[in-house]
This record gives structure tokens, sequence and C-alpha cells, in this order.
């Protein structure tokens, strides 16, 4: 048991305050030196129903959410029912009693608390201080640091005027001691670290935005939608500063539209959806493939198909990222694994979009797009830039002029003699219409073949591991985070493992996936997803024969699932 | 009046140097030639410097015209000319955006994106190529289709009401609405001209036959139909311009001439404004922002 990996799990009825808790404590454990990853869900509707916040924090670096909590608070007796289940002996257990809506029946070994939250708070006046005394509470118990606690209460509540601010700070006070004067029985302690990093704390969202802007966007169109519409808040709040607009198209169709046009206006276009916009955007993809019109479009998976489960995660979009669009139609896909990659990868995303002048995809997913966590301080001037080649004005341009490396320079509206057609027809290297059977096939090549240098440009994957193992792990996106821990335990425990974690995932850097597999025995691939969407590409496109590991029940996998199905297929 | 030129880069040139070596591909007696010799015109009268237009199209027979163009251009998807050309307005406000396209492209499949090219005032000229029929995919009908055509889909004849597009565009807010004629070539020119130079969203709508696939519509029922504003028309006054559409639909006439007209921020203008209000500056530290983030 490592009482310096902590989880903290918050849990109650959406409105009452419960994920503004979570991100105190989480606030103040950065604050205090230690990692955070948090991890949250909300209820699809706008009021009441389910809400979860956990924190992990820990002085040691963080990829994922944990297996389970070891610390409960429950507003409710809803969230008692529903993770009543995962307490376990040793588990703190916080509740709201009495005078809550529930009696536990703490089983056998819990160390429970219980916590008069909504009586304190009526008494203090103000049922909305009721997530304060639990704030309290879980600060005395479990030493989550108060200096920075109260340093972030005062900065969330002084703009609503000092009887608010001193209202919520009694609560807290309040909640500590009534938790002083309760026996601790438990072990949690949250230890401070005595290193100070330079850090922020982002969520996966968030961290996108900030990357556009290292990236240098200029222009953003958005249509809201669940889990994705937070880049936009992000980027609406900032781009301006930087000189830049957002809007809010009428659709996902014009919000691409209008990116392909800012873009061939000479500007850095994005824009961000989830599963079902991409759906609409797969007509405009094809226009930025065969147009050569640079666009970053970024995908927040959410369980699908249709409207699906809106606020749920899921991975299960690689099949319309790779090849979402009528026609032969060329892409790049990338796809993160946590907010450092939203950043990084979002840079990298401006990059091949302007060098390959094709569509980029950024796939992310629920989990990861309200993750908060804590990554080193993101310095801009670390990120390179990429500029799209332009035309140097000399003699007659031609829009698609087929050079060495197939990419062919453009010109932005006002520059003299540069004049051309943007098309979605099939065109000659001046871009004029031409069908012919010669031309076509001339045209896709250079348009794909342009594509043949990318591996080159981004590290394609990363390679957990050396020599060669029993079994070898792939896993995309927010998967990896998970499956790097499940490796380091069952190292741990002796196993022979090793981890394949691509992020280029388009084109395929197959070269890659050949030597990872030729180092190991068996192959498994966990994936959020039905069908094994990765796992389907890896068999089309290589040798490999990975076993699937599939999940779509709306949540992520855990370290200890990896664990588990790891050692059944050694067995 | 200067703030409202801002958007014109101009230079001397005649209607031959809008001309480029494409030969227009359409039918004998299509409309769509007498558009194009408009608009010619009123890039020459008004000495657009190419270099600084971008002629944006959907599909369809109208879509094809940006090649007959000297210009920058892009031929887009069907129906969504509108907001590419938002993109290009949006990002680079210095350029000259003239979008073009037909019935089906605009009305049909588009129709959910003229609200709000009309509504935001997106500063660019639409040319709507009416020919009250699907052109280019050979006679089927279009929401400006008589309800009485027989076509591709309908041999018994249709049983849909068409949609004005004029009235529709008043109702959206459009800051200038005209019609005209496309044999009209002398008011084809004027209307786009003041279209081009008014600085907002501009639409005019041009009835352009099909004589190949419209028989109902042809070049002489829309001059028999068509009727001039009465030269007292106020073009300041919407309830004025939607009376003259309702009038005229009564009596089975189709209204030509200059509709509605309005000074009204563009949606560019006011983005620059919100840029200023925030101190925005392409120099701006990032180092500021990346700090708020900081625990
Ligand atoms: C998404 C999509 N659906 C259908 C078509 C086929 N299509 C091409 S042009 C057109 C209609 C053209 O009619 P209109 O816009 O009135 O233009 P016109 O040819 O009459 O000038 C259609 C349906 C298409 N190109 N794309
Ligand atoms: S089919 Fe009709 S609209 Fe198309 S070019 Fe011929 S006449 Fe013009
Ligand atoms: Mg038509």
């Amino acid at each position: 048991m490592n009482k310096n990996d902590l989880i903290i799990r918050v849990a109650g009825e959406g409105g009452e305050g419960i994920i503004s808790t979570g991100d105190f404590i989480t606030q103040a454990c950065a604050r205090a030196g230690l990692e955070v990853y948090t991890f949250k869900t909300f209820p699809a509707e706008i009021k009441g129903g389910y809400a979860m916040y956990q924190t992990r924090a820990s002085a040691a670096p963080l990829f994922n959410q944990g297996d389970t909590f070891d610390i409960l608070c429950a507003f409710n007796g809803e969230a008692y029912d529903l993770n009543r289940s995962r307490l376990r002996p040793g588990t703190a257990f916080v509740y709201d009693g009495p005078g809550g809506d529930f009696e536990p029946d703490v089983p056998e070994g819990v160390h429970a608390y219980a916590i008069p939250m909504t009586q304190t708070a009526r008494q203090l006046g103000s049922i909305k201080a009721k997530n304060m005394v639990a704030l309290g509470a879980l600060s005395q118990l479990f030493s989550i640091p108060e200096q920075p606690l109260r340093e972030i209460i005062a900065a969330k509540f002084t703009k609503k005027g000092t009887t608010v601010l001193e209202s919520n700070l009694n609560a807290f006070t309040r909640g500590r001691e009534l938790a002083a004067a309760l026996p601790k029985t438990d072990p949690w302690k949250m230890e401070a670290s005595a290193q100070k990093r330079d850090v922020v704390v982002l969520s996966g969202n968030d961290a996108i935005g900030l990357g556009a802007l290292i990236a240098g966007l200029d222009f953003f169109a958005a249509y809201p939608i669940t889990p994705a519409t937070e880049i936009a808040r992000y980027v609406a709040r900032h781009l301006p500063k930087r000189g830049g607009t957002l809007i809010q198209a009428e659709d996902e169709i014009a919000s691409l539209a209008q990116v392909l046009g800012a873009s061939f206006a000479g500007k850095k276009a994005m824009t961000a959806t989830s599963g079902p916009g991409l759906a609409l955007m797969g007509e405009m993809l094809g226009m930025s493939f065969m147009s050569e019109t640079p666009c970053v479009v970024v995908d927040v998976q959410r369980g699908g198909p249709s409207t699906g489960l809106p606020t749920k995660h899921e991975q299960s979009d690689l099949f319309m990222a790779i090849h979402g669009s009528h026609g032969d139609c060329g892409r790049i896909v990338l796809s993160v694994e946590g907010v450092s990659d939203c950043i990084a990868l979002t840079v990298e995303a401006f990059n091949l979009a302007e060098k390959y002048q094709c569509p980029v995809l950024l796939l992310s997913d629920g989990s990861l797009a309200f993750s908060t966590q804590t990554v080193p301080y993101p310095e801009p001037a670390d990120y390179p830039i990429v500029a799209r080649k332009s035309w140097d004005g000399k003699g007659d341009y031609q829009r698609y002029v087929i050079t060495d490396d197939y990419i062919s320079p453009m010109a932005a509206p006002g520059t003299p003699g540069g004049m051309h057609i943007a098309t979605g027809l099939e065109h000659d290297q001046n871009g004029e219409p031409n069908y012919t059977g010669a031309n076509h096939e001339a045209m896709q090549a250079k348009r794909f073949r342009k594509l043949d240098t990318v591996v080159n440009d981004v590290a394609p994957v990363e390679v957990d591991g050396e020599g060669n193992a029993d079994i070898g792990i792939i896993a995309w996106g927010s998967t990896i985070g998970v499956v790097r821990e499940a490796i380091a335990r069952l190292r741990a425990d002796g196993h022979s493992v090793k981890g394949f974690y691509p992020k280029l995932l388009w084109p395929m850097p197959v070269e890659q996936y050949e030597a990872f597999a030729a180092t190991c025995g068996k192959i498994m691939l966990p994936e959020v997803n039905y069908l094994g969407q990765l796992a389907h590409f890896i068999r089309a496109e290589t040798s490999l024969r990975p076993v699937s590991y599939t999940i779509c029940g709306g949540l992520p996998f855990t370290p200890a699932m990896i664990v588990g199905k790891t050692k059944e297929m050694l067995s | 009046m200067s703030c409202a030129q801002t958007h014109l880069h101009k230079v001397e040139l005649e209607t031959k140097d809008y001309k480029t070596e494409a030969k227009p591909f359409w039918c004998p007696g299509c409309g769509d030639h007498g558009v194009l010799t408009g608009m010619y015109r009123a890039l020459a009268d008004i000495g657009v410097d190419p270099n600084y237009l971008v002629n944006i199209s959907g599909i369809g027979c109208s879509s094809r015209l940006p090649y007959f163009v000297r210009s920058y251009k892009m031929h887009t998807l069907h129906g969504r000319a509108g907001p590419v050309a938002t993109g290009v307005q949006l990002a680079r406000p210095d350029l000259a955006i003239l979008v073009n396209g037909g019935d089906g492209d605009g009305f049909s499949i588009g129709g959910g994106h003229m609200p709000h090219l009309a509504r935001k005032n997106i500063n660019m000229t639409y040319v709507l190529m009416d020919n009250r029929v699907y052109g280019l995919t050979k006679g089927q009908v279009s929401p400006t289709s008589q309800r009485q055509m027989k076509a591709y889909t309908t041999p018994y004849g249709g049983v849909e009401e068409p949609l004005d597009p004029v009235l529709y565009m008043l109702t959206y807010g459009a800051s200038f609405v005209a019609q005209t004629l496309a044999t009209n070539v002398k008011m084809t020119a004027q209307l786009i001209k003041e279209g081009m130079e008014h600085r907002g969203f501009s639409f005019i709508s041009v009835l352009s036959q099909c004589p190949t696939f419209n028989v109902i519509d042809d070049a002489k029922s829309f001059k028999g139909s068509a009727e001039e504003l009465q030269e007292n028309h106020d073009v300041g006054d919407i309830d004025a311009a939607m009376h003259a559409v309702n009038v005229a639909h009564k009596n089975g006439k189709i209204p030509v001439g200059l509709l509605y007209r309005q000074e009204r921020a563009t949606l560019d203008e006011r983005m620059a404004d919100l840029v200023k209000q925030a101190g925005g500056h392409p120099d701006y530290d990032l180092h500021k922002i990346i700090d708020l983030s900081r625990p």
C-alpha cells in the first residue's frame, strides 16, 4: 500500500458542488508539489443526476486515474449505493450523517466517518456550503494541505463579496473541527512534496486549446458538442488576445467549411468536435484532401453510435477518422495519450497540416477531455513551428504542380500572379478540371505520395521496454497511460512485458509495428470500443495478429484489468 | 463611405481583363451567360483588383462560373460556398468576396447556411442564379420550381409550393437585397456593382433561365413577369421591401431592382472591435495565458 499515491473520490448529486470540491482538492495537491490525475463523470442532463470527481495525487508521475479510490466521500444515498461495491477493507469512507438522506450499512473493515454536512451547512445558514463542510473534513482527515486550500477558496469567492467568502471559510473550518473530533483509524494521508515543480494544471480540452495557441492558431470555427466544447471555450477566451477570432458556426459542416476558407486565405485554422460532428464533416474532409487545403480537426470521442452516450468515454471513432469520407481520401490521424500530448500533438497537428496540405485529425477522448493533470510548464519556444511552403513569385504559378516531394507551393489571395482555383473537382496541375484516367491516377498518386514522409516528421510510436518479451501490449489514446502502469506492475511481479504506443495512427507506421512484433511472443490490444478498431487496421496493414481486449461500458480501463488479462494470456 | 471601400482594392481594367481562357460551358441560351457578362461589367466598373478578389461557388451549372473569372477562387461542395466564403472573409477582411450558385445549391442543400450569412452580415456579395430547376443533374424540381412543373422526378407534375429567395433573405436580415433578370445585363451589372460596394451581406437574386430543363420559366416568361420597383420605393424601409414582394406575388409578378439596403456593422468589424477590447495583438505574450493555469 503506497500511501504516497492516494485516490479520493467525491460523489453526489450534480449541482451540489461535487465538481468544485474535487477541483479544490486537485489544485491544493498541485500547489503542494504533488502530481495529480483526475477523472470525472457527470450526468448528460443539466440538473441533478449522479456526479463524481476523483483526484489521484502522488509525489511520483501519474499516467492514469488508478484502479479505484482509497477514500470515498458520499454526499447522498445514491452516491453511496453506486460506490458501495468498491468499499473494501481499509478504505476510508466519509459520508453525510447524521441528517443526510441515507444510513449506510458500512462493510467490515471500512473506516467510516460520519460528518453532518447538510445539517451543519443549514446551521451555518447556507445549504450551498455543504461541500465546504465536506472539504474541511477531508482536509483534516487526510492532511490535504490546509493553507493552499484556504488560498484557493479565497481566490474563488473573493469576487462574490466578503459575506459569501466568510460563509464558505466558516463552513470549511467547521468541517475541519467536526473531523478533528473523530478518532482517525485509517492510514491515508496526503504527504506534501518537498520538491517544488514548475507545473501547470490543465484539462485535456484546455490543453488542446493551449497547444493551438502555441502553434499560432488564427481562426477557430466551433459548434458546441459534448465532450469537446471546452476547447472552444478556452480558445474564445484567449485567442482574441492574440488577435485571432472564433466563430460559432451554424453546424459542423459550416465550421469545417469556414476552416477551409480561412486556411485558403493563408491562416492557421481549426475546429473541434465529437463523433456526430465529425460524421457531418466527412464530405468537407474530402474537399480538404482534394483541394490540398490544410486543416486541423480535433475529435474528442464519446460513446456512439448515433447520439450514443454523450458524456461517456469511448475510443470508437477510429474507423471514421481514418477512412470517413467518400472516394480514396487521405489524411493524417494523431492520437493523444494525456494532457501533455494534448499540447504537443496539437502543435504537431498544425505543423503536419501546414506542411502536407491535407486534413489532420487529432483524436482525444471523453475521459481525457475533463481529466486535469499536472504537466511541466510548457515553454512556447520549445515547440518548433512549421510554416506552409509558399510560392516564391517566380515564373508562372501552378497551384498543383508535381514537385519532388509532391508538395506544391501555396499562394494566398493578394499575392500578385498567384491567382488559382482551389477545387474539389479532379484537376490538372493548374487546377483546371480534368477527368482523364491518366490525370486522376497521377494526381491521386501526388496527393498520397506526399504523405510517405509523415512517419519521419513525428515520433510515430513510443516503445516501452527493450529486448524480447513474452507479451507485447499495444495501446492508443488515454489507454496508454493505463497500460504503462500495468506494465510496471507486471514487471515488478517478474513478468516479461513490453508496450507499444502509437501516436501516429495514420498513415500507419508499419515498420515499427513489425519490428515490435518481432520481439514479442504474444500481442494484446486493449481498446475501449466494441469492434476492436485499431486491431482491425493492424490486421489489415501488418502481419500482426493481436488479441483484442475490448470493453465499451462508458469507462476507461484500469491498470488492474490490464494486469489481469495479461496474466491470463501468459498462463 | 471611405470605410465602406476597404474591401475593394482597385485597378484600372476592362471587362476582357476579367475573362479567363476557359470558355463558359453552359448551353446556348442559358441565362448564366448573361449573369457572367453582368459580373464582368460590374468588376470592371468598380475596378476590382483580381489579386484581391475571391470568387467562391458550390456545385451546379451556375457554380462553374468562377472558372471563367480571373481571380482567386474556390469551387467547393454542393451548398457550402457560403460558409467557405465566411471563413475566407473573416480571415482576410481586406478581400472582396463574390459568391455565386444555384437555387438548389443555396436554398435546398445549403439552405441552412443562408440565415447565418445574412444575420451575421458577413461582408460578401452572393449572386443567386435562379433557374428554378436543378440544371446539372438534368432537370429535377428545385425549391423555387413552380408547383405545376413536370420534371425528371415529378412526371405527373410537382406537389410542393416554391419559396421566394428574396423574401427569405429580407426576413433573415440581409443588409442588401436585390433582384434582376439574366437577360437584363445592364441591371444585373449595376446591382452586382452596388452589392459589391455595399459593406455587409449583399444578396442579388438573378432569374436565369434554363432552356434545357425548365420550359415553363423561359426568358420570355421571366421578362413578361418582371416588374420594376416603383420610383419612390424606399430602399431603407424593410416593410416597404416586404410589401413590394408580396404585392408582386399576388399579381403573379417578379419585382426587380434594389429592394432593401441597410448600413450595419459587419461581423468582421465586430470581431475586430472585440480583439481591440481584449488588447489583442499577435505578439501578445503567451506566458501570460499559460501562467493562468499554474496551480
Ligand atoms: C452532396 C451532394 N449531393 C448531390 C449532388 C448532386 N448535384 C450536383 S448539382 C445539383 C443541383 C444543381 O442545381 P442548382 O443548385 O439549382 O444549380 P444549377 O445546376 O441549376 O445551376 C445536385 C443535386 C452533389 N454534387 N453533392
Ligand atoms: S442545363 Fe440549364 S442551367 Fe445548365 S447550362 Fe444548360 S441551360 Fe444552363
Ligand atoms: Mg438551379
